[in-house]
């Protein structure tokens, strides 16, 4: 049963007590409710004159009505609250005049209505005037579909186990690693084939790389590890936050502000195209010091990637969110925060990816070619003092500092933008 | 009927005639002449400040100036050798860039249209992703045989995994529905693939072709400067441009470096128009066949 | 006041202040005191030079406060260009808007200020899909900063479920169907209060099912605010049933060619689309509409 206002409620009190509706079944009494309507008048309103056919039962809720029979010296007849007028409706005599004494509010049933409900059939069907009450059909619909995808998203998060390994995928993902290190096995250790001879061997690596005693002096056990990688995660990590303090607000200005973008875009576009590493040498010359310049190589990437995804990403979005926002009266600096801002992130954090993946080439040219610590120090001076199993220790290890970090951006960057993410996974079937 | 006088009315107003041919230039373009000259002359004073403030500036006190830049390249304009470091660079570029093109751009493609073969490969490649391409110069320059070779397959590594990456994207964005559409009206496999998958895949593998020439350029320059120079003639001459940049810094000639550095942007810059103009135009002769959604 | 017929409505259908309809349902009634627009001789060209195009060509319309307008028209038209010069997106090349008397655009003036007054439902929708349905509809009046947040919210809940959309709060918009979208948007607007609600095809993508809903949610909505409604459609059907007047306008350059009053009380319900004179309306216009799509078929015809 759907929860009435109270009016309502009041009215379809009113009308149970009406002589002659009073023994109507319930369902009879919400069916002409259904079909009832509620109107105001004013002192003096003509609710029906004498020539027009009455054609609906009227209650008096408030006020008073006076009726008249023309061409009679009855008295006219003054109906109040709870009363009603018009009962002739179902015989088809005109002839009466009703006018509103003062304010007034009614609430009048169509014929066919009251004819239905005293006839004992349904009344009219339901839905054509429900939006009001609960929510529609459709609305109900939508609210299911919602609900299903939610818990399939569910599902797939907390992963069916089960599933999963009856699928081929995690085997043949077995079968790639074991080709791919099974291969590098062989060709270099096994078999020695020429060229490949002259590599790293993987146990060699692996051993070298596990043992408390390397040979070649770099393995999990040294400290000289930890500081190595201690010293890139942190230039790329004061890079990268640099690179993101100074890029989102310059992306934005180059998209919102378009004398900005006219003034300081020529230049930005006549800087881009020279490679990180060709900066090296000049690097070296203009910072002192060894830190200043790695660092500076790994921001002037970073800072490229991250403000050219936040200006992309400006420009990305839709003029029309810009003029509904100031439709509804949002302020240029309100767009910017509400509209701009919000909108431009997805791109933005695209950008991140984008910066922490060039902060690790970056840096990997930048430590090989000056610097006296780091994961690319480490490799070239690996490879000058002919200590090959550690070469490939450093390019591992840079391989899983760089996938580790893109995905801490990655899953930061999910929960900023939680409306894309739960977008999308609507967008799954 | 059009009404004269309102249409004269919503004519846009003229700008006055000029004499001056820089005011007459659409305002975009007169901004940015404005901002190159400006930056220019930030850069000149700044760099010169030692001589005219009696203390260099800070940073941008120890830049080579514009002048002396300018100075330095019209010297090497006339030397050969100048000319043969962009020859070197760009031949590297061209071997490694072209042989990623034809082996990545196939991978790519077989990875996104067969399962097992994705489920294989995938996870590795994914491993070796990560690791920066120019970590891979001192074990390139152990393997190969030749200085030369080790630099053209950093190169190659520096290009290949973007170019995978979007030809897989680029055969995956095929509506499926066009091919089962296709396949149901008798269309055979080969005219499938290319009338249906090529056309679909080009527009993605040439972004990702643009996308990876200026990969390509990064790692030119780094695996130069690692390398130094490639092969023993390097020293004088022919040792691209990255090793063109290290030998000025090395020899001190530091207005070089800056000749340098402008020289690979150029060069960087006129391969992507090049790779773009021919975007272009398949595209163009593409669109009516195009297989995206 | 002690003439005109009383404003019928369904039990339960909340009052509108002053439920009074100035236009055909209605002719007896008083004004509204806000949202009545004059246009007069609009005129506006896309494009410059030779290749320019006459888009609308002295274009007049006299909207009364609290009506539902409906401008119908083959695509193309030129209608947007005139709900744009309303909404403040783009100034005219000649004549003028008034809205309640005062200049909106014209001469002295370039452009209509873009406002709350006069809200924009765009064809695909703009809710932004970053905020939550509630924070979408609260977001004028917080822009406006005239309420406490705890109040506004709390309103904005009750507009949602006086709209039958409880339980869509915290949704974001990409997670729910075309349909809650529009109808999220239309409260999103009438929240603020415009004097004028300009819909510009709001329906057009929505399958049949869902168009119909929405539009008993319009007059619903409609009937609870009161505010003037500048309706664009193509589809004669939707004019007819929503509008208080039917403005069917000529192919470009567009000019209202006849102005239709319906006569039929609102609130409208489905049984309206069966009755006699709703047939008899609509036939009327779809005859006024097939002579324009002939005359703009036409006129492609000579100039391609």
């Amino acid at each position: 049963m759907p929860q009435r206002p109270a009016h309502v409620q009041a009215i379809r009190v009113g009308l149970a007590n009406v002589r002659g509706l009073s023994d109507l079944r319930s369902e009879a009494l919400d069916a002409v409710l259904l079909a009832a309507e509620e109107g105001e008048t004013d002192d003096g309103q003509l609710v029906y004159g004498e020539t027009e056919p009455v054609t609906h039962l009227y209650v008096v809720q408030n006020g008073r009505i006076r009726l008249e029979r023309v061409g009679s010296s009855a008295e006219p007849v003054r109906v109040g609250p709870g009363q009603t007028f018009g009962r002739h409706v179902l015989a088809g005599v005109r002839g009466e005049r009703a006018t509103s004494e003062g304010p007034s509010s009614l609430v009048r049933i169509p014929e066919a209505a009251l004819l239905e409900a005293l006839a004992g059939k349904p009344g009219r069907p339901q839905s054509l005037q429900a939006p009001i009450g609960g929510p529609a059909p459709a609305v109900e619909g939508a609210t299911r579909r919602a609900r299903a995808a939610a818990q399939g998203l569910l599902r797939s998060l907390g992963g069916n186990a089960l599933q999963c390994l009856r699928s081929p995928a995690p085997y043949r993902r077995l079968l790639g690693y074991a080709l791919f290190f099974g291969s590098w096995y062989l060709a270099v250790e096994a078999w020695a084939l020429p060229h490949f001879n002259r590599l790293p061997g993987i146990t060699e690596v692996v051993h070298e790389w596990l043992s408390k005693d390397p040979t070649f002096g770099l393995s999990i056990y040294t400290p000289e590890y930890y500081a190595h990688i201690g010293s890139s995660l942190r230039r790329v990590g004061i890079a990268f936050l640099l690179a993101t303090a100074a890029g989102v607000p310059i992306g934005l200005g180059l998209g919102a502000s378009t004398t900005f973008r006219e003034y300081v875009f020529p230049v930005f576009e006549l800087l881009r195209p020279v490679p990180i590493p060709a900066w090296i040498p000049l690097a070296i010359l203009v910072f002192s010091g060894a830190e200043a310049p790695i660092v500076f190589l790994t921001l002037l990437a970073s800072f490229f990637a991250t403000a050219l995804n936040t200006f992309l990403g400006v420009r990305s979005i839709d003029s029309k969110y810009v003029l509904a926002a100031r439709c509804l009266g949002a302020t240029p600096w309100q767009v910017f925060r509400h509209v701009i801002v919000p909108g431009s992130l997805p791109f933005v954090l695209t950008g991140l990816q984008i910066s922490m993946g060039v902060a690790w080439f970056s840096i990997a040219a930048a430590e090989m070619c000056s610097g006296q610590f780091g994961l690319g120090y480490v490799i070239n001076t690996s490879y000058t003092m002919v200590k090959f199993p550690t070469i490939v220790i450093g390019m591992l290890t840079l391989g899983v500092l760089g996938f580790l970090t893109s995905a801490i951006v990655r899953l930061l960057g999910e929960r900023l933008v939680v409306w894309r993410a739960r977008e999308l996974s609507m967008e799954r079937p | 009927m059009v009404n004269l006088a309102v249409a004269r009315a919503a004519e846009p107003r003229a700008r006055p005639p000029s004499t001056i041919a820089i005011l007459r230039l659409a305002r975009p373009q007169r901004r940015a002449l404005v901002s190159y000259f400006a930056a220019l002359l930030v850069w000149q004073l700044g760099s010169t400040s030692g001589r005219w403030l009696g203390f260099e500036l800070p940073l941008l006190g120890r830049v080579p100036a514009p002048s002396d830049v300018l100075l330095a390249w019209s010297h090497l304009i006339l030397d050969p050798g100048y000319w043969q470091s962009w020859i070197a660079s760009w031949k590297r570029v061209a071997v490694g860039f072209s042989a990623a093109v034809l082996t990545g751009v196939p991978l790519g493609l077989i990875m996104a249209l067969n399962r097992p073969i994705w489920d294989v490969v995938f996870p590795v490649f994914e491993l070796l992703r990560p690791i920066p391409p120019l970590a891979w110069v001192p074990v390139a320059i152990i393997f190969w045989p030749t200085q030369e070779l080790s630099i053209d397959a950093v190169i190659f590594i520096g290009a290949f995994y973007t170019l995978v990456l979007n030809a897989v994207s680029g055969a995956r964005s095929v509506d499926p529905r066009l091919i089962e559409v296709a396949r149901s009206m008798g269309a055979s496999k080969r005219n499938i693939l290319t009338r249906l998958v090529l056309p679909g895949v080009l527009p993605s593998v040439l972004v990702g072709m643009e996308v990876s020439i200026g990969i390509t350029w990064e790692v030119v320059v780094a695996a130069e400067m690692i390398s130094g120079g490639g092969s023993s003639r390097a020293a004088s001459s022919g040792g691209g441009l990255g090793f063109f940049i290290w030998n000025s810094y090395v020899g001190g000639s530091y207005p070089q470096i800056i000749v340098g550095m402008i020289s690979i942007g150029i060069a960087g810059y006129l391969s992507s128009a090049a790779l773009r103009a021919v975007a272009a135009r398949l595209s163009r002769w593409n669109a009516p066949h195009g297989g995206r959604t | 006041m002690t003439a005109g017929a009383i404003a019928w409505r369904s039990v339960g259908t909340p009052r509108a202040a002053a439920v009074v309809r100035p236009h055909a349902a209605d002719p007896d009634a008083p004004l509204r005191r806000r949202g009545a627009i004059q246009i007069v001789d609009a005129v506006k060209y896309y494009g410059v030079g030779e290749s320019r195009v006459l888009a609308v060509d002295h274009c007049s319309l006299d909207i009364s406060a609290g009506e539902v307008f409906v401008v119908v028209g083959p695509s193309g038209c030129g209608k947007t260009t005139l709900l744009n010069a309303l909404a403040g997106f783009h100034p005219l090349d000649a004549g003028s808007i008034h809205l309640d008397g005062e200049l909106l655009c014209g001469p002295g003036r370039e452009k209509a200020p873009i406002g709350s007054d006069r809200i924009v439902v765009f064809q695909n929708g703009a809710l932004f899909p970053w905020k939550t349905v509630l924070e979408n509809v609260a977001f004028g009046p917080a822009m406006r900063g005239a309420i406490p947040r705890d109040e506004l919210l709390e309103r904005a809940r009750r507009r949602l479920a006086e709209a039958g959309l409880q339980g869509y709060e915290q949704s974001y918009p990409g997670e729910t169907s075309s349909g809650v979208k529009r109808r999220v948007e239309i409260v999103r607007a009438l929240m603020n209060d415009p004097a004028v609600l300009l819909l510009d095809e709001p329906f057009r993508a929505l399958d049949a099912l869902t168009k119909a809903m929405m539009h008993e949610a319009l007059i619903a909505s409609y009937l609870r605010n009161g505010s003037t409604v500048f309706f664009i459609t193509h589809d004669i059907e939707e004019a007819v049933f929503l509008g208080s007047r039917v403005a069917i306008m000529t192919s470009r350059p567009c000019r209202p060619k006849t102005i239709l009053s319906v006569d039929i009380r609102y609130p409208r319900s489905r049984e309206t689309v069966t009755s006699k004179r709703f047939r008899e309306l609509v036939a009327e216009a779809t005859t006024a509409v097939h002579e324009e799509a002939l005359n703009a078929y036409a006129l492609g015809e000579k100039e391609g």
